[in-house]
């Protein structure tokens, strides 16, 4: 079978994009049956129900943090360890067992774009309810999804809403829902800020299990101004109205396409410059008139914007390792080791429930370090010795470079790694460790 | 999991070092691709981070202000408890070392620095001072300086184990240190990644620079890792304190002295990163605080030494800052809140020692806390003009103030 680079390129995009990496044999699959029709079968795929996770993994209420001289201390802060680790891996095997993880490759977006760390909320049941949260809502209704996420438990203590009274404002919740939500920097005013924290005020949290109530004797009962509507606006209404905006229906598809078309440029400098970008975009900002985030995606991904070779990204660790351990049939909370796995991606600098700010993690250019290759390099290692390699292993050696490629989801390789990649053939192990650390599987072309 | 260091997991993997062992004091440059030693008379900044938010009143304490008294009666320390400097100032008592910097002339205390309209955030605060900008962008203030240079990727280095937002540029970045150093693998692997990083013209912007980021790994290992195994310099006329020196074996003693070995070998870096943590003292602040700023002036103190055991102490600049100051007013629990203006300190012996900047004055409290006498921007024009002779708008577009820091 004969497949144009082109078309490699796309559907490579596609798996590691849109996906977490190719299972073994799935991309080839996919080539045979074509971009679109392997597009259209990923972004189809929908949410998998998963039952009762948190009695299944032992996700509990751990109650308030006893006192520093009381002996419940050591076993609550191990319940906590414990619990935040099952979490974890839980999330982690998910993206990695899952045929088409197109449901949790959105849940994963979705977690970059309300950034919320654990190291603030130091729940693990609250974090997880906002993950869960984020899941319920990630292909649906980005309204729906905004009127949850402001009354959740974690998102409004890490942003100090709990802190945000008639009285005494705190604007922190209220300039991050405008800014990095909803509808982007410079599309309000510092008065629309004071507004929508009057509208959030009185909000309370149950530190331990994320309940939110609102106590009006501590909210502003009055109406507030907001890009100019004025009216009673609540938590709720305020999320739904910003959801709402023009401003919001270019933000979200422009967050959309900087994290899986390009980062390299804003959309307001490619709108000037390229026209792929330009008409892309606006096929997205249509497709999300209704504020379905799924018909978003697929205009995302059937634009020629998502084919275009300029538009290069680099895998973040998460990506990196996910794209890894699906290859090398190793489920994270069932391989040796599976707190080493945690304690890379926190090396690395990515690991779930920690983005680093509330703007999210970084992207491209900032996951590639000297530091950073070289904890990766030692990683592939360890984890190409316990993977399976059969894919490789049971093909004749002239065959080895193209499996590869065929295997991993790499689009072509360059002479210079094609060359070292030949020097390794007869050792599976170090051509897979070579492959993994190769710009061309670091980037997705 | 969170107890976990991260520098543990080099040894986790148990994946063996490599590092070929040479015994030579001064690196020298084997061939062509290895880096010219920096020359004599070449600049150095050393930036160092301190993450939390320092409390600045309790650093250059205002001790005979009433204010400063009654606002904080169980924090605030009295005339015999610190080391006065003048103006009604004084240093933290574990700050005898740099006392003695002060008194010979070569430390600048700047007043009141911060940004506008403080939000006392540790995220957006560090943020803010890291990349120099009051809205968000991607790169640091060295990242952007670093892409005015050649490129060389020993141009500025971070220690740690990831690179801070301070060293991101659009294209280029630092490079980043490890404190346990650097290891890569051997044999046929280390021969082969050699190829695979190899830089291709059919590279796009991204692969290229993966590329790069394996490539300088060997670089900069092959170069690091001799000189690792050297002894520090040695730090002849440090006064030793009666008991030992506090924060001898601190974690910043031990990045300042990986710093030393470096610049004593001769690697070719302009900017060198550093950083402690824990300054956020919520509760139980005093002997806490008491116990990091001592790491500090020690460290810092120790490192100066060693640089004029090595004939670069005419060379170096020090720069000290944290993301915010404290409330003025202790809470509840003997701490104090996430406040906004404080002290940054600039050391050696091009600078004009003294006091730069007005002394927030405490009765005039805006919410509650300290005022901006000093943007923080001035400081890092000085710096970036001082030291690196690099024209301040190149790096932060717009801006054009600095203080008299440096002599010419």
């Amino acid at each position: 079978m004969v497949v144009s680079t082109v078309e490699r390129i796309a559907i490579a995009r596609l798996v590691h994009r849109v996906g977490f990496g190719p299972k073994p044999g799935q991309f080839k699959k996919m080539l045979k049956m074509g971009f679109k029709a392997s597009a259209n079968q990923l972004l189809n795929s929908g949410m998998p129900d998963y039952g009762d996770v948190k009695t299944a993994i032992g996700i509990t209420d751990l109650g308030a943090q006893p006192k520093p001289n009381d002996p419940a201390l050591a076993p609550y802060n191990s319940a906590k360890r414990a619990q935040l680790r099952n979490m974890s891996l839980w999330w982690l095997d998910q993206m990695v067992d899952q045929e088409l993880p197109f449901g949790e490759r959105m849940t994963w977006f979705w977690h970059g774009h309300w950034a919320t760390s654990y190291a603030k909320v130091d729940e693990p049941l609250v974090m997880f309810d906002h993950i869960a949260r984020l899941r319920k809502n990630a292909l649906g209704d980005f309204s729906q999804m905004c009127e949850e996420m402001i009354l959740d438990g974690a998102l409004v203590y890490w942003l100090d809403g709990q802190l945000n009274t008639a009285k005494s404002p705190n604007e922190n919740l209220a300039r991050e829902l405008l800014e990095l939500f909803t509808i982007g920097v410079n599309q309000y005013s510092e008065n629309d800020v004071k507004e929508a924290a009057k509208a959030l005020s009185g909000i309370r949290v149950v530190k331990n299990s994320g309940l939110v109530s609102k106590d009006v004797r501590r909210a502003w009962t009055g109406e507030s101004t907001i890009l100019g509507t004025t009216g009673y606006f609540e938590s709720a209404t305020l999320a739904r109205f910003l959801s709402l905006t023009p401003a919001c229906q270019n933000f979200i598809p422009e967050r959309l396409s900087y994290r899986f078309i390009s980062s390299a440029s804003t959309m307001t400098d490619s709108l000037m410059k390229n026209s792929e970008q330009v008409k892309s975009l606006r096929l997205m900002k249509t497709a999300f008139k209704n504020r379905q985030v799924l018909p978003t995606m697929e205009a995302l991904v059937m634009s020629p914007a998502f084919q275009d070779p300029i538009n290069s990204q680099v895998k973040s660790p998460v990506e990196w390792l996910v794209s890894v351990l699906r290859a090398l049939r190793i489920t994270p909370s069932r391989c040796s080791q599976p707190d080493l796995l945690l304690l890379l991606l926190d090396t690395l600098g990515q690991r779930p429930f920690y983005p680093p700010s509330v703007g999210g993690w970084p992207a491209d250019e900032a996951w590639l370090s000297v530091a950073s290759s070289q904890t990766m390099i030692q990683a592939a290692q360890v984890i190409v010795a316990e993977g399976d390699l059969s894919s490789l292993t049971s093909v004749k050696k002239t065959e080895r470079i193209d499996q590869l490629a065929d295997w991993l989801g790499v689009a072509e390789w360059s002479n210079r790694t094609r060359i070292a990649l030949q020097g390794a053939i007869a050792d599976p192990a170090r051509l897979v460790v070579l492959a993994i650390c190769s710009p061309e599987y670091l980037v997705s072309a | 999991m969170q107890n976990i260091s991260r520098r543990n997991f080099i040894k986790l993997t148990g994946v063996g070092a490599v590092a070929v062992a040479h015994s030579m004091t001064n690196y020298q440059p084997a061939n062509a691709a290895s880096p010219k030693p920096l020359p004599n008379g070449t600049p150095i900044l050393v930036i160092v981070t301190l993450s939390g938010g320092n409390d600045g009143l309790n650093t250059v304490v205002p001790y005979s202000d009433p204010i400063y008294k009654s606002l904080r009666p169980q924090l605030a320390y009295k005339e015999d408890q610190v080391l006065p400097i003048g103006e009604g100032l004084a240093l933290n008592s574990s700050m005898t070392g740099f006392k003695s910097l002060w008194d010979n002339k070569q430390l600048a205390i700047i007043r009141g620095v911060g940004y506008p309209n403080p939000d006392r955030s540790h995220f957006s605060s560090m943020a803010i001072w890291q990349s120099a900008s009051r809205t968000p962008i991607k790169t640091g203030w060295i990242g952007r300086w670093i892409e005015t240079q050649p490129e060389n990727p020993f141009l500025a280095i971070s220690l740690g184990s990831t690179m801070p937002a301070l060293f991101q540029g659009n294209k280029r970045s630092g490079t980043v240190l490890p404190l346990s150093g650097l290891k890569t693998p051997s044999g046929m692997l280390a021969s082969d990644l050699a190829r695979t990083s190899k830089s291709t013209k059919s590279d796009g912007q991204l692969s290229a620079t993966a590329a790069r980021s394996v490539r300088d790994l060997f670089t900069v290992t092959g170069v690091v890792s001799p000189i690792l195994k050297n002894p520090a310099p040695p730090a002849a006329d440090l006064p030793t304190v009666v008991g030992g020196n506090a924060g001898g074996v601190s974690n910043l003693a031990q990045q300042f002295d990986v710093v030393a070995k470096l610049i004593a070998a001769g690697v070719p870096t302009r900017v060198w990163s550093v950083s402690l943590g824990g300054f956020d003292t919520h509760a139980n602040e005093l002997s806490a605080q008491s116990a990091l700023l001592g790491t500090v002036s020690y460290s810092i103190s120790k490192f100066m030494s060693q640089m004029r055991a090595i004939g670069r102490s005419r060379d170096v600049t020090i720069m000290v800052y944290s993301e915010f100051g404290r409330r003025v007013r202790a809470n509840a629990s003997d701490g104090t809140d996430h406040g906004t203006s404080g002290p940054v300190f600039v050391i050696g012996e091009r600078v004009i020692g003294g006091f730069h900047g007005e002394q927030p004055p405490l009765s005039q409290l805006k919410d509650d806390d300290l005022a901006v006498t000093t943007d923080f921007r001035s400081v890092y024009g000085s710096v970036l003009e001082g030291v690196l002779y690099t024209p301040v708008d190149r790096v932060i577009s717009g801006w054009n103030e600095r203080l008299p820091l440096f002599t010419a």
